[in-house]
C-alpha cells in the first residue's frame, strides 16, 4: 500500500511532495494533538489530522511518517506546504472527515499499530 | 464572575494586580478594571484567544481602547453563535453587578487565526503575547503543536498552577529564552490567587510587564508559584515588603524543630516599621490604602496559613524601629503547607537587592546553615552579586546548604559545627 493508493481511496489530492507518493504506508494514526502524535505514531504511519500548522511537517519528519492526510477540506498554510515539499513529506487533502478517512483506510486493510 | 466578586477575591488573595482574560472577548475588562481599581489594585485588560490550532494565547493589553480594538477583530474571526442552554450565558456586567447584555459569539470556540497570526494581531494591538498554560496537554501550545514553532514572537510563557514554577522555568521559559509567569487561570473567584507571579516593577502596567519579561531597566520576573501551598512564597512576599519598607538589613530564619513538632519562620528587618494602627490593618486583607500595601499585604494570607496548621502569626513593629514577623506551624499538621522552594526564594532575595544586608538561616533539628549576602560578596572579591559569577556562586552556596540539609532530614540529632565563612550543613 502506497500513499498514492491512500489518496485514491479517499478521493484526495496530493498537494505536497507528489514525487514521494510511492512511500509505503505501514499503518495509520489519527490525532490532532501533536504531542500525542510525537509520542504514539509509528514509523511509516499515515497521519490523519485537521491540524495544518507548519509544525505538523516537523512531527511527520521526526516520526518518519509516510504521509499527512488533511481532512475536512482543509488546505495547508503556505509555509506548511513549502516545508512539506522541502522535507519530502507527501500531504494529501480530502473532503472526508477523520472518521470516514479512517473507515475507508481500514477497509483497505490499513491498521493502527501499538508502540512496541 | 461578577466584577465585584473578582475585586474582593483580588484583595483576599493579597494581589497587587491581575490580568483579566475572557475567552476570545474583552467586553468585561472595563467593569472589572473599575471594580478592582476602586480597591487600589490594578486589573490589566487582556484576552485569552483560541487559535485555529486550539492553542490558547493570552493577550495583555496596554489599555481599554486597544483591548476593544482587538476584541472587535477577534469577534470577526470567531465563527458561530453562542448556544446559552449548552454553553451558558455569556454575561456582560458592570461593576454594580448589573447585567448590561450578552455576548452572542461562541466564545468557547476557536478563531480562524493561526498561532502566528494571533501573535501578530496581539502585537499590532500594542499587547504582549503569552502562551497560556504551556504545560497543559489540552489547549497548551506544546500539547497541541508538539513544540514551540521556531521564530514565534512570544513575550513570555505561562505555566499553570499544576506545574511547580521552577520546573516550568526549566522546561519551557529558559530553553526559549523567555520569561516564565504563572497564574491561577481562575474561572471562579475562589481560584484567584491560586498561583501568582512576583514581579519587580514600578507600577502594574503592560509596558512595565514587558520590561519585566525582558529583564530591562531593573524590572524583572522574580518568581512565582502557589502561595497557599508554599511557605517559601510567604517568606519571599514578606521579605520583599521589608525591601519596600526601606530595610537595609533583613534576617530570615527558618527553624524546623521535630522534637517539639514546630516549624517557625522569622523575618526581621530594620525598615521604617509600622505604628500600632497600621500593624492591625496590615493583617486585614480589606484594608486598602496605598501606604499600607507596602508593608505587608501578604500577612493576612500568612496568618491564614499559620492558623490553619496549628500555629499563629505575630507582628512586632514600631515606626523607625523595623518589623519582626514570626509565623509558626505544627510540623506534622495535616494542613501545613510544605516549605517549598527556598532556593529560588533566597536567590531572588539575594540577587534582586544586593545592597541589602541579608542573613539567611535554616535549621532542621541540630543541623543547619547560615548564609549572608555579605559573606557571599566577600567570597566574590569585588564582583557584584548580580553578575553571572555572583548569581552562580550564590545559587551553588544555597543549593549546597539546602541539599546538605535534605540529605540529613531523617538523621538522628547530632551536634552541629560552627562554620567558617558561612555555616554549612554537617557532612559526616
Amino acid at each position: 500500500m502506497t500513499v498514492a493508493d491512500v489518496a485514491q481511496a479517499i478521493a484526495g489530492s496530493v498537494v505536497a511532495a507528489p514525487e514521494h507518493a510511492g512511500n509505503e504506508v505501514r499503518g495509520a494514526y489519527a490525532s490532532d494533538l501533536l504531542s500525542d502524535v510525537m509520542g504514539n505514531a509509528q514509523d511509516g504511519d499515515v497521519w490523519i489530522t485537521l491540524q495544518k500548522h507548519v509544525n505538523i511537517v516537523a512531527v511527520a519528519q521526526l516520526k518518519n511518517l509516510s504521509a499527512i492526510v488533511l481532512i475536512g477540506g482543509r488546505q495547508p498554510n503556505d509555509d506548511t506546504l513549502a516545508r512539506a515539499a522541502e522535507h519530502r513529506i507527501p500531504m494529501v487533502t480530502t473532503t472526508y472527515s477523520a472518521f470516514d478517512v479512517a473507515g475507508l483506510l481500514y477497509q483497505l486493510g490499513v491498521r493502527g499499530r501499538r508502540a512496541s | 464572575m461578577h466584577p465585584g466578586a473578582i475585586a474582593r477575591a483580588v484583595m483576599e488573595a493579597g494581589l497587587d494586580g491581575i490580568v483579566v482574560c475572557d475567552h476570545n472577548a474583552a467586553d468585561n475588562a472595563a467593569a472589572v478594571g473599575r471594580a478592582v481599581g476602586a480597591t487600589h489594585r490594578t486589573s490589566i485588560p487582556g484576552m485569552e484567544i483560541t487559535t485555529e490550532e486550539e492553542v490558547h494565547v493570552v493577550a495583555m493589553l496596554p489599555d481599554l481602547a486597544s483591548a476593544g480594538a482587538l476584541h472587535a477583530r477577534v469577534a470577526a474571526a470567531l465563527p458561530g453563535q453562542n448556544v446559552p442552554d449548552v454553553l451558558g450565558w455569556q454575561v456582560i456586567a458592570n461593576e454594580h453587578e448589573e447585567v448590561l447584555g450578552f455576548n452572542q459569539s461562541r466564545l468557547a470556540g476557536a478563531t480562524t487565526w493561526s498561532l502566528e497570526r494571533t501573535v501578530d494581531e496581539i502585537h499590532r494591538a500594542g499587547g504582549l503575547a503569552v502562551a497560556a498554560h504551556v504545560d497543559r496537554e489540552r489547549f497548551g501550545l506544546v500539547g497541541q503543536l508538539g513544540f514551540v514553532p521556531p521564530g514565534l514572537r512570544l513575550d513570555a510563557v505561562e505555566v499553570s498552577a499544576a506545574t511547580p514554577y521552577r520546573v516550568g522555568c526549566e522546561q519551557y521559559g529558559q530553553p526559549l529564552g523567555l520569561a516564565t509567569v504563572t497564574g491561577s487561570d481562575a474561572h471562579h473567584p475562589k481560584d484567584i490567587g491560586l498561583s501568582v507571579t512576583f514581579l519587580r516593577m514600578e507600577d502594574v502596567t503592560t509596558p512595565e510587564l514587558l520590561q519585566a519579561f525582558r529583564g530591562e531597566h531593573g524590572r524583572s520576573v522574580l518568581g512565582g508559584g502557589r502561595p497557599m501551598d508554599e511557605l517559601a512564597l510567604h517568606i519571599l512576599d514578606v521579605a520583599l515588603n521589608s525591601y519596600e519598607a526601606g530595610a537595609t538589613s533583613v534576617e530570615i530564619a527558618v527553624l524546623e524543630e521535630p522534637e517539639i513538632d514546630r516549624l517557625t519562620i522569622e523575618i526581621r528587618d530594620n525598615g521604617r516599621g509600622m505604628d500600632h494602627e497600621t500593624q492591625a490593618r496590615a493583617v486585614d486583607p480589606f484594608f486598602t490604602t496605598r501606604q499600607t500595601r507596602n508593608v505587608g499585604l501578604g500577612l493576612p494570607l500568612l496568618r491564614q496559613a499559620a492558623e490553619a496548621a496549628g500555629g499563629r502569626l505575630l507582628v512586632r513593629s514600631m515606626p523607625g524601629a523595623g518589623t519582626l514577623v514570626v509565623a509558626d506551624v505544627q510540623l506534622s499538621h495535616v494542613d501545613r503547607a510544605p516549605l517549598g522552594d527556598l532556593e529560588t526564594t533566597f536567590m531572588v532575595l539575594i540577587t534582586s537587592r544586593p545592597d541589602v544586608d541579608l542573613i539567611l538561616a535554616h535549621r532542621r533539628g541540630s543541623d543547619g546553615y547560615e548564609l549572608s549576602s555579605a559573606d557571599l560578596a566577600e567570597a566574590l572579591g569585588g564582583l557584584p552579586l548580580t553578575s553571572p559569577e555572583g548569581i552562580a556562586l550564590a545559587r551553588e552556596a544555597i543549593r549546597r546548604c539546602e541539599t546538605g540539609l535534605a540529605s540529613h532530614a531523617s538523621d538522628p540529632p547530632a551536634a552541629g559545627r560552627p562554620g567558617t565563612t558561612f555555616k554549612e550543613p554537617k557532612h559526616d
